[in-house]
């Protein structure tokens, strides 16, 4: 007897079951094991700071499709939702980051044309082109939207790139479950640079200053033409250009420019800019210009501190022999070196309710130059609000984000301890609903063992058994336990090609039945301590599985 | 009347705080018994000047000391004019609009670098002000902007001297169709080509401003079926040439192109032009005296390229001979700290009086960038930009002692320091040499794109 022959009495009963459901089989509409088994969490009994300065006690936070349900002490909670015991854990508003382009690539430029005038490019391969938009450029899934998940980020203002003056449009794009569309908003900003494409007009600061003021005189008197032209009849047609158009919300006020600089000169260049031509500015990549701050705020300019901080001079000091005022010159570089940390404190001081961006910065030193910033004059709050509500202010978002209350996206960053205390971690980071895991997980080398209790659905009914599932020094090996197809009570197998991923698990175990083996492979999703999935018997066909892990912490979901 | 105090308080604190941004400091000095020179009024002895408010209060012998003001004690020193140098590139942080053969939109006044340690530099060589210059690779490159060096102010728009009229770099010869005709196939690729883009340049602004003209008169009107011209700050700026609002300095060696310029100049109506280098101003130098504001020269500096083998020393002395307004410039962040010396070349070679040496660096300059009723001579009633010597300025041996603009002294060798740079580097760590500098000039900014591909034989900067 083999298995075969154990398996056909049931297939005849499932024959009209397959008549009777023609649509893809029962159980498998979720053939990557990618849906999640709920939308509805609750974090329980946690330490809450919902905006910078406030702190609640055994707070419960339910958030339920992405959206914020209920936060407080005394919640209904639904069955449904999935607990995340938050007793030791502190809940902050996700992090937002400003001036973002990772994950962005940048656009092919026409080619140039055979005996091309550099004098009179045309405006796209002379790098202006703010008709462009960034989203046809992001790639979504990209490992460093990722890796800026893992620090706290959950959503970003993506830049467009290119090397010219007026790249595009930016675009808000959440960090969450991978396959959706994340994003959140588009033409959200006009981004300038100071910057040129080399070899056509305009070729330096002169050339980009000059080209902007004509760009905003004939953005206004295209707007003149187009209102004529459709008000009246008899007026020739209006020439398409994109560039003119694409500024159009500029002139109207109704769109920001995002104009990065790069030192105090620039500040002046963009403020210039403002008062020629009124619009609504916000400036990023400030890193320097003290003495500019009065100015930014009377002027009521957005502003966006670079945390790509200097490195410290007194790190590398040259050996050999120095000259006489090597010291005193050295003090000055200090000097320079501490005005850049204390930088984001002045602004905090002045009251300008300043962001922060990651552009340029290496991801390992994150969190370090936010601790620079705190050692040097900017408050825990302030640095807090940096990120978050301030953010969601100059985006203009914050009646979605940047702090934790009913009504607002379910954007979160949960803590081991409170930020910027010594060997907080970050536990889970909660993105557009979706709860990301990560908890520390076992060094290389020290053990890890789970039991997972599953249950499959195969054409025999329910299935039921145990997994059991160890890290060895790196690698993962194991048992499962299953019903003897013939009959013997329970059997066990060892568990091969295992690979377990914060998101996903699968392996491979196989079954003996008599003289024959039956491969068998199990891979789904994680989703705390629930995993869903399919279990494919080869050469029989695939069948859902569900398991819930037995022991304390929980793995992930996506 | 309480509430009248008030409101004027308040209106008063209001003026105070907004126009505090543009404020330039002005300061009181009373310099005593110094051997002035005055440049348009001779040598004055023993004598005092009192600066008010930034201005030439008063001149005379034993002047009653004022009260609360600092008194310089001049006694055996030389005090002249702050000196101006009519063709600089110091305080810019571009020089170059490379990229087309005409660039009138472009203005040097969006680049000033107020952080450039040449400033300070030029103060220790007793200069006070400088024509901030477009480089020359264009026929009609940027807007200059006249700089008054306010060394210590962080705000690039405090350096520059309001009073002064705009002014255009051209530029003629080989910099220009190296850069165009060569390096990018456009014209102009000659003499020949160089006249005619400019000429052309003039010509596409008049149509221009005849489109805008046709325009306005019917904009407003009911059923105006015609629609608004585009915008171009380039003809609009050749506009403003042709209208005399705008200082041609032009950039030039030769003879025949010099020449070629004042005709279309006569042509086109514009007498506000002022060569700069002119090599061989001495073969036109009567023509250069009719028909326009003079040439600024260098003392001694040519055969650095093809074009500038014709030259002479004497050039300065025959200009200023003829009765051309003749200045003397330094195109470099180093002469410009020694213009004394390069003015006293012309004693050498050509014989100039002290007075007529000494108007090349002050006065004449003034005139040609039109500030000369404001600066370039002791005169009662003048901005106080001054330079106090040890000895006579044209002497080998003079040094600069102490330098005021607007009555405010920024210079002064007794507290001078080692250090003078207003801002630095956070991470500047290593020891720095200062064997070599880089020399910004008149082809800074023109990148490889421009160069015309290493045929660039004699390095030349000019």
């Amino acid at each position: 007897m083999n298995v075969r022959d154990l398996l056909i009495p049931f297939s005849v009963s499932c024959l009209f079951l397959f008549i009777l459901i023609t649509q893809p089989l029962f159980g498998q509409s979720d053939r990557n094991g990618e849906r999640r088994l709920g939308s509805s969490y609750v974090i329980t009994n946690t330490t809450l700071i919902p905006s910078p300065g406030k702190i609640l006690q055994n707070q419960h936070i339910l958030f339920e499709e992405g959206i914020i349900t209920a936060v407080g002490k005394d919640l209904s909670i639904p069955a449904a939702a999935q607990e995340i015991k938050g007793d030791s854990l502190f809940v902050y508003a996700g992090f937002i980051d400003m001036a973002n382009k990772t994950g962005v690539v940048e656009p092919t430029l026409p080619e140039k044309p055979e005996g091309f005038d550099p004098s009179k490019p045309m405006p796209e391969i002379a790098g202006i082109h703010p008709h462009f938009n960034v989203t046809e450029y992001y790639q979504q899934s990209n490992p460093h939207d990722k890796a800026w998940r893992k620090l706290g980020f959950t959503l970003a203002q993506k830049l467009p790139l290119g090397k010219g003056m007026l790249p595009g449009t930016s675009a808000l794009v959440i960090y969450g479950q991978e396959g959706k569309n994340n994003l959140i908003a588009e033409h959200q900003s006009i981004y300038f640079k100071f910057s040129t494409v080399g070899g056509v007009y305009p070729n330096t600061n002169l050339g980009v200053m000059a080209t902007w003021r004509d760009l905003i005189q004939n953005a206004r008197l295209y707007k003149k033409h187009l209102e004529m032209y459709a008000a009246n009849r008899n007026i020739s047609r209006l020439e398409k250009k994109p560039v003119l158009e694409a500024l159009m919300p500029v002139i109207n006020g109704d769109m920001p420019v995002l104009l990065e600089i790069s030192d105090e000169l620039d500040i002046r260049r963009a403020l210039k800019m403002k008062d020629e031509n009124e619009f609504r500015l916000v400036l990023t990549g400030i890193n320097e210009g003290d003495k500019l701050i009065p100015l930014l705020k009377e002027k009521k300019v957005g502003a966006v501190l670079t945390l790509n901080l200097p490195e410290d001079p007194s790190s590398e000091i040259p050996s050999g022999e120095k000259s006489e005022d090597f010291e005193t010159r050295m003090d000055r570089t200090k000097g320079a070196y501490k005005q850049s940390l204390a930088l984001a404190g002045k602004y905090e001081a002045a009251g300008i309710p300043f962001a922060l961006t990651t552009k340029h910065l290496p991801r390992g030193d994150f969190s370090k130059n936010l601790q620079l910033m705190v050692e040097n004059g900017l408050s825990k709050d302030g640095a807090l609000a940096a990120l978050t509500v301030n953010p969601a202010k100059l985006l203009g978002i914050d009646d979605r984000t940047g702090t934790i209350s009913e009504g607002k996206m379910a954007n979160l960053l949960i803590m081991t301890d409170t930020l910027f205390t010594k060997g907080a971690a970050i536990q889970m980071v909660v993105s557009d609903g979706y709860v990301f895991d990560y908890s520390e997980k076992p060094e290389k080398g020290s053990k890890e063992e789970a039991t997972w209790e599953y249950e499959a659905e195969t054409q025999g009914g329910k299935s039921t058994g145990t997994w059991k599932i160890n890290l060895s020094d790196g690698k993962w090996t194991g048992t499962i336990t299953y019903e003897d197809p013939q009959g013997q009570g329970m059997k066990t197998s060892s568990i091969e090609d295992a690979v377990i991923t914060e998101e996903k698990m699968q392996f491979s175990f196989t079954v003996s039945v008599g003289s024959d083996k039956l491969d068998v492979e199990v891979s789904g999703n994680l989703s705390g301590k629930k995993f869903t999935g399919d279990m494919k018997i080869i050469g029989y066909g695939t069948f859902p599985v569900k398991a819930v892990k037995k022991d304390k912490p929980e793995k992930s979901n996506g | 009347m309480v509430r009248k105090i008030l409101v004027s308080i308040i209106i008063l604190t209001l003026f105070i705080g907004t126009s505090q941004a543009q404020e330039i400091e002005k300061g009181d000095v009373f310099i005593q018994n110094a051997h002035v020179i005055t440049i348009t009024d001779g040598i004055k002895e023993n004598t005092d000047v009192w600066v008010k408010n930034g201005i030439i209060h008063q001149i005379g012998n034993q002047l009653q000391v004022p009260r609360d003001v600092p008194v310089i004690d001049a006694s055996g020193k030389f005090l002249m004019p702050g000196i101006i140098d009519a063709h600089s590139h110091v305080a810019l942080g571009a020089i170059n609009e490379a990229s087309s053969p005409i660039t009138a939109e472009v203005k040097m006044e969006d680049v000033i670098d107020p952080f450039d340690i040449g400033i300070y530099r030029a103060l220790a060589g007793g200069t006070t002000i400088s024509h901030a210059m477009h480089g020359s690779a264009n026929a009609i490159g940027g807007q200059n902007i006249t700089l008054k060096h306010r060394y210590g102010t962080f705000n690039p728009d405090e350096l520059v001297m309001e009073e002064a009229p705009r002014t255009i770099k051209f530029a003629l010869g080989e910099n220009p169709t190296r850069v165009h005709g060569r390096g990018k196939n456009l014209q102009p690729r000659s003499r020949m080509g160089v006249e005619a883009v400019i000429r052309n340049g003039f010509e596409e602004a008049l149509q221009y401003k005849e489109s805008w003209e046709a325009w306005n008169k019917v904009k407003d009107q009911k059923n105006n079926r015609q629609v608004p011209p585009t915008f171009n700050s380039r003809l609009e700026t050749l506009l403003d040439i042709l209208d005399g609002e705008i200082i041609i300095h032009c950039h030039s060696y030769r003879a025949d192109e010099i020449y070629m310029l004042i005709q279309v100049c006569q042509d086109y109506g514009i007498d506000k032009i002022v060569f700069s280098h002119v090599n061989e101003g001495f073969k036109v130098a009567p023509e250069l005296a009719k028909y326009t504001m003079g040439a600024s020269v260098f003392s001694d500096w040519w055969a650095y390229k093809f074009e500038v083998y014709y030259s002479t020393a004497y050039n300065a002395a025959i200009l200023t001979k003829n009765g051309v307004i003749t200045s003397i410039n330094s195109d470099s962040a180093e002469l410009i700290r020694h213009l004394y010396h390069e003015a006293a070349k012309t004693q050498r070679y050509g014989g100039l009086s002290d007075e007529e040496a000494l108007a090349l660096i002050t006065i004449n300059p003034a005139r040609q960038l039109g500030i000369d009723q404001w600066v370039g001579s002791i005169e009662e009633g003048k901005q106080a930009d001054l330079v106090l010597f040890d000895k006579h300025p044209l002497s080998i041996y003079a040094i600069p002692q102490m330098t005021w603009v607007d009555g405010i002294k920024y210079f002064d060798r007794e507290e001078d320091k080692t250090d003078q740079r207003l801002k630095v580097d956070p991470e500047e760590t290593l020891e720095p040499m200062f064997l070599h500098a880089d020399h910004i000039n008149c082809m800074s900014d023109v990148d490889f794109y421009f160069t015309g591909f290493g045929r660039n034989l004699f390095e030349h900067n000019h």
